[in-house]
């Protein structure tokens, strides 16, 4: 799994930090969020996908 | 898109009377009604206006903002749009960048997105802790409180002030002013007074400016004289409206959710002790499913810019929409049961922070607070009851659902440390010495309190 965050959809609402902050980076300077790149370890699957349900803005893409 | 009449585009409709005591108490019915028979809807009502009412169509719309303005034009200079309140407020300030478009509502926001991320928000931890503990300690060993006016009220307060960079102990002469201009309708015996004190308020506001202008303190304030936006120093009223902004936001927003949450745990002791217990794993999504459930700020106001089709419903350029964020938060599509409060929620993709480009500005600080006031209150009054008679909703709920008093009692016990007043003096050494205001780029290190 990888997942991907659109920085023209992201508002810096930061759901997805707190439920997979392994994954989920947020800027300091406007807590925009960037993911980890490349595959993700099997055992944050469940809390990312949660992270990408929770999106506000919808701007997490999984793949 | 093939032009209709305006029968047509308007068939269907609602008499929407959010600004109204029933509004309130028939919320659930009117979100379901509008959800399932419109749930884009033309109303008669505060002038005539647009309500978006399921999560689909506000998500859909909501971040169209090609199309879509914020925009007050107070000077009538432009389009003469109205901003955010519908029905229009009388107000000689714009809203802040709240009531801007882009790019000067972007670059607005670009100067103060460095006092307000989660970075820069977390260094203010634990000034928050010794503010919170201060104003339990008031209160602890009396047995009684009132949530809202000795703890929801103040510490959102104390903590705005002190990142704009303002004097700590000036923090009441915003609070009653920030609060009851929201709760206080144009029609009550009161709101002369009420407007009184918004006006001494915003002059207050005006001076801080000036001073800070000649005499540089760190703070949001300072970030402000200092901007340059679309190439020119912002005008002093201009600045005066972005401060009322975030005192706005900033004060009665948190107040809201904090004494809402306070109340339903009162009602509901053994999600309280499941939620006390089990906090590190439910702190966060008891906060956002808080959130949800109360949305403190109910709504936004736009205008349409330009003709458009979205959501099935065609909107002409110059009319008026409310994004209901209180009833796509109940939107059963997106929201099993929608109406209950469930810890463990998933997928709580909620609105209440607005949702697009003008998504809330402080919601960091929102949720920094909250957490910090709902632990200590757990871990010091466990045994809480809050008193029904006593406590005050909001007789309407068009702009704010905030809560008025929320009186309580608990089982009394020791204080931890020094008054609020000494409290307030110390931390307002700790913004001085330490200059905790300044941006995250400048300064990266956590508050250090006594
Ligand atoms: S939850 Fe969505 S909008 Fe918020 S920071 Fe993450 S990706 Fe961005």
């Amino acid at each position: 799994m990888q997942a991907w965050v659109d920085p023209d959809k992201c508002q810096g609402h930061t759901l997805c930090a707190m439920r997979a902050p392994a994954i989920f980076e947020l800027s300091d300077i406007d807590g925009h969020a960037t993911a980890l790149a490349g595959d993700l370890p099997a055992s944050e699957h469940d809390a990312v996908r949660e992270a990408a349900g929770s999106c506000p803005e919808q701007a997490i893409t999984l793949s | 898109m093939t032009d209709m009449t305006d029968d047509i585009r308007k068939q269907k409709r609602f008499q929407f009377t959010r600004h109204s005591p029933t509004f309130r108490l028939e919320f659930e019915s009117t979100a379901a009604e509008m959800q399932s028979r419109c749930p884009v809807a033309w109303s008669d009502t505060y002038g005539g206006h647009w309500v978006a009412a399921s999560h689909e169509a506000i998500f859909d719309i909501a971040r169209e903002s090609e199309v879509l303005s914020n925009d007050h034009d107070v000077t009538n200079t432009k389009k003469g749009y109205h901003g955010i309140s519908i029905p229009p407020a009388q107000s000689q300030y714009r809203g802040g960048f709240l009531e801007m478009d882009p790019p000067e509502q972007r670059e607005y926001r670009q100067t103060l997105n460095t006092y307000l991320s989660p970075a820069a928000v977390n260094r203010w931890k634990p000034f928050v802790e010794a503010l919170t503990r201060s104003c339990l300690d008031e209160v602890i060993e009396s047995g009684r409180l009132d949530f809202v006016d000795d703890l929801a009220n103040i510490v959102p307060a104390v903590l705005t002030l002190a990142m704009l960079g303002l004097p700590l102990k000036d923090w009441d002469i915003y609070c009653e002013p920030a609060h009851a201009s929201v709760y206080t309708p144009p029609e009550s015996p009161d709101f002369p007074r009420v407007m009184q004190g918004a006006m001494l308020m915003n002059q207050r506001l005006g001076e801080a400016v000036v001073e800070i202008r000649e005499k540089p303190r760190p703070g949001m304030i300072n970030a402000l004289v200092n901007a340059e936006i679309v190439g020119a120093t912002p005008p002093d009223h201009e600045l005066i409206g972005v401060l009322t902004l975030l005192i706005g936001g900033g004060f009665d927003t948190t107040t809201a959710l904090t004494a809402h949450s306070l109340e339903w745990l009162s009602e509901h002791p053994a999600e309280r002790a499941r939620l006390s217990a089990e906090r590190d794993t439910l702190l966060d999504g008891a906060t956002e499913e808080f959130l949800r459930f109360y949305t403190p700020a109910q709504g936004d106001g736009r205008t349409f810019s330009a003709d458009c089709e979205l959501a099935g419903t065609q909107f002409k350029e110059g009319e008026r929409l409310w994004l209901s964020w209180a009833m796509a938060n109940r939107d059963p599509s997106v929201f099993p049961n929608p109406n209950e409060i469930d810890f463990d929620r998933h997928n709580n993709r909620h609105t209440s922070f607005g949702l697009g480009i003008h998504r809330c500005i402080g919601s960091n600080m929102a949720r920094m607070a909250f957490k910090t006031m709902l632990t200590q209150v757990l871990d010091r009054m466990p045994d809480f009851v809050t008193d029904p008679t006593g406590a005050a909703h909001y007789e309407t709920v068009g702009v704010i659902n905030g809560m008025q008093h929320l009186p309580a009692t608990f089982t009394p016990g020791p204080r931890l440390g020094a008054s609020f007043a000494e409290t307030l003096e110390l931390l307002q050494r700790a913004c001085d010495e330490q200059r905790l205001a300044e941006p995250v780029t400048v300064r990266t290190a956590s508050a250090k309190i006594g």
